[in-house]
């Protein structure tokens, strides 16, 4: 177990370095995000003002606002570039330095993503979380933060992370047959876009789209830690709903092995 | 004719780098149709959304489903047509003048400028084109207008100078790489402030809509101009203004542009 860490915590190291040298870059996403938020909440207020009613679809105003916020900051955590670095890899050749090298593939992408999220989780998603729970406070008079909630979420969101990891993994082996992953790249983020909840929560939608999706692996980018975080599940629900991200965190795991086991005998380096 | 005659020049280029592009695009037609599947997917979720909103409500402050939809749909024509002729741009505060590419732009016989925006064809864009389209086609089916016959030209001249808006904006944000060696998140910060403009200034705080209105003008690419044209108010503000704004903007940017050509220092070797 030292050994392991051992190996591996300097590729979290690098991973936060990398993630300094790019903080710029970060910054200026990271505003713009926001002022998404900002032009959604503007939306939902003349939403709220127009229909006259307290409530749409059991979300009152306060918990449209949680669900912006909450729902991009959770995507700074679970988001993975893990299909974006293995497929560029694959392209530029960089992969057969990886595959030579004693460490294993997917752990060396895991802990210097790791590194990544732990300078993102410190320098933006408390920050912006203690923001949430500040507005909850004035909008409802009284402190709404539970620790335990908040544990249930963390934990949410660290399979979310996994599932994702592995699931962007598995895509990025497509590279090893499509040499060009581009557009792929894109497609993929707007149809996640949509399958995770991040966009229209699933609440909105007619019933049996909305157990589909919630049944769907994709519900937990997103939508599974963002409903768990604001209380919308009871606990019956969330341990189902826990157990339901783990099965599929395993069952991505082991695609992603398989398709690696199968994709190394296709590796052709391009180049070089 | 001396204006002419370069006018000419600049549509003959252009139609020489676009057959250029389209060929380099036909290398990767899998990459093209999968973006172009994204984008409309995209906006298929965004109208999705909408129509969401609006099973709750009649109107968004006195606006309806139907004119929200035309307001969207035109707010992707001067966008789309900026991303068509001047998605290169974005390269320029990205990689150009970071990697010492620029250079090749400033021993060519045309102007840097134009040759840079003309040199990518960005066919994704076509996508936005007609996603734009098809929603004011539909919107205009149920909605009564008041029409006229010169609202059409307005429109016309309310696209292209809406256009002139997005692209002044990038070519000011661009310039900015020609001292800080790279601008491309600066521009993606500021460009992704045209969210702002696909709905009504009325929703928004007073502050807010200040500022898309007189700071940086994106309520005119969309709002300002949708909204004459499916009720005919203000016409002097809102056409006018669209045409105001994008001549500020322009004559800013070719500003920004030659001073920081004058200050450009090649990168590395």
């Amino acid at each position: 177990m030292r050994k392991f860490f051992k190996t591996y915590l300097p590729f979290t190291q690098a991973g936060i370095h990398g993630a300094t040298a790019y903080r710029a870059n970060f910054i200026a996403w990271f505003i713009g995000d926001v002022m998404y938020c900002f032009v959604m909440y503007y939306v939902w207020r003349a939403v709220f003002a127009s229909s006259g009613q307290s409530t749409f679809h059991g979300f009152n105003m306060t918990d449209m606002v949680v669900f912006l916020f909450v729902t991009n900051l959770t995507g700074y955590l679970t988001d993975s570039d893990g299909s974006f670095s293995v497929g560029e890899e694959i392209r530029d050749g960089n992969i057969a330095m990886r595959l030579i090298k004693p460490v294993d593939f997917d752990m060396t992408f895991l802990f210097s993503e790791m590194g990544q999220k732990s300078l993102t989780f410190t320098m933006i998603f408390v920050p912006m979380l203690v923001g949430v729970e500040i507005y909850k406070y004035i909008a409802y008079g009284h402190v709404m933060f539970s620790i335990g909630t908040f544990a249930l979420y963390m934990l949410s969101v660290v399979m979310s992370y996994l599932f994702s990891f592995y699931m962007n993994v598995c895509f990025g082996f497509m590279a090893f047959f499509l040499k060009n992953l581009w557009g792929f790249n894109i497609l993929k983020s707007s149809i996640l876009r949509f399958l995770s909840g991040s966009v229209i929560p699933f609440a909105f939608m007619p019933d049996a789209l909305r157990s589909v999706m919630e049944w769907l692996p994709f519900a937990s980018l997103s939508y599974t830690p963002v409903m768990i975080y604001m209380g919308k599940y009871s606990g019956a629900e969330i341990a189902m709903r826990l157990g339901l991200q783990f099965l599929w965190v395993v069952a991505f795991y082991l695609i992603s092995k398989m398709i690696f086991s199968v994709a190394i005998r296709h590796v052709t380096v391009q180049g070089g | 004719m001396n204006l002419f005659h370069e006018i000419r020049r600049a549509f003959r280029l252009f139609r020489i780098f676009a057959a250029q592009h389209l060929k380099k695009l036909m290398e990767y037609k899998i990459d093209f149709i999968t973006g172009a599947c994204s984008f409309l997917i995209d906006q298929v979720v965004n109208i999705a959304f909408l129509a969401i909103i609006f099973g709750g409500v009649e109107s968004l402050k006195g606006w309806s489903y139907y004119e929200i939809l035309f307001i969207y749909g035109f707010s992707l024509l001067p966008k789309g047509l900026d991303h068509l002729f001047c998605d290169n741009l974005w390269n320029v505060g990205y990689f150009v003048v970071r990697k010492g590419d620029f250079d090749k732009y400033l021993t060519r016989p045309i102007s840097p400028l134009l040759t840079v925006t003309v040199e990518i064809f960005q066919v994704d864009s076509l996508g936005e084109l007609v996603v734009g389209i098809a929603l004011i086609v539909l919107s205009l089916r149920h909605l009564q207008m008041p029409f006229v016959w010169y609202d059409i030209p307005l429109a016309l001249v309310a696209v292209l100078f809406g256009m002139l808006i997005y692209t002044s904006i990038k070519i000011i944000l661009a310039s900015i790489a020609f001292w800080t060696k790279q601008s491309g998140h600066l521009i993606n910060m500021v460009y992704g402030m045209n969210d702002f403009s696909k709905y009504p200034v009325e929703i928004y705080s007073r502050p807010v809509r200040d500022g898309i209105t007189y700071i940086i003008p994106f309520a005119f690419t969309a709002f300002y101009p949708a909204s004459y044209l499916l009720r005919h108010t203000a016409p002097v503000f809102s056409i006018g203004g669209t045409v105001v704004a994008g001549c500020i903007l322009f004559a800013i940017g070719l500003l920004v542009w030659h001073k920081g050509l004058a200050a450009y220092e090649s990168a590395g070797s």
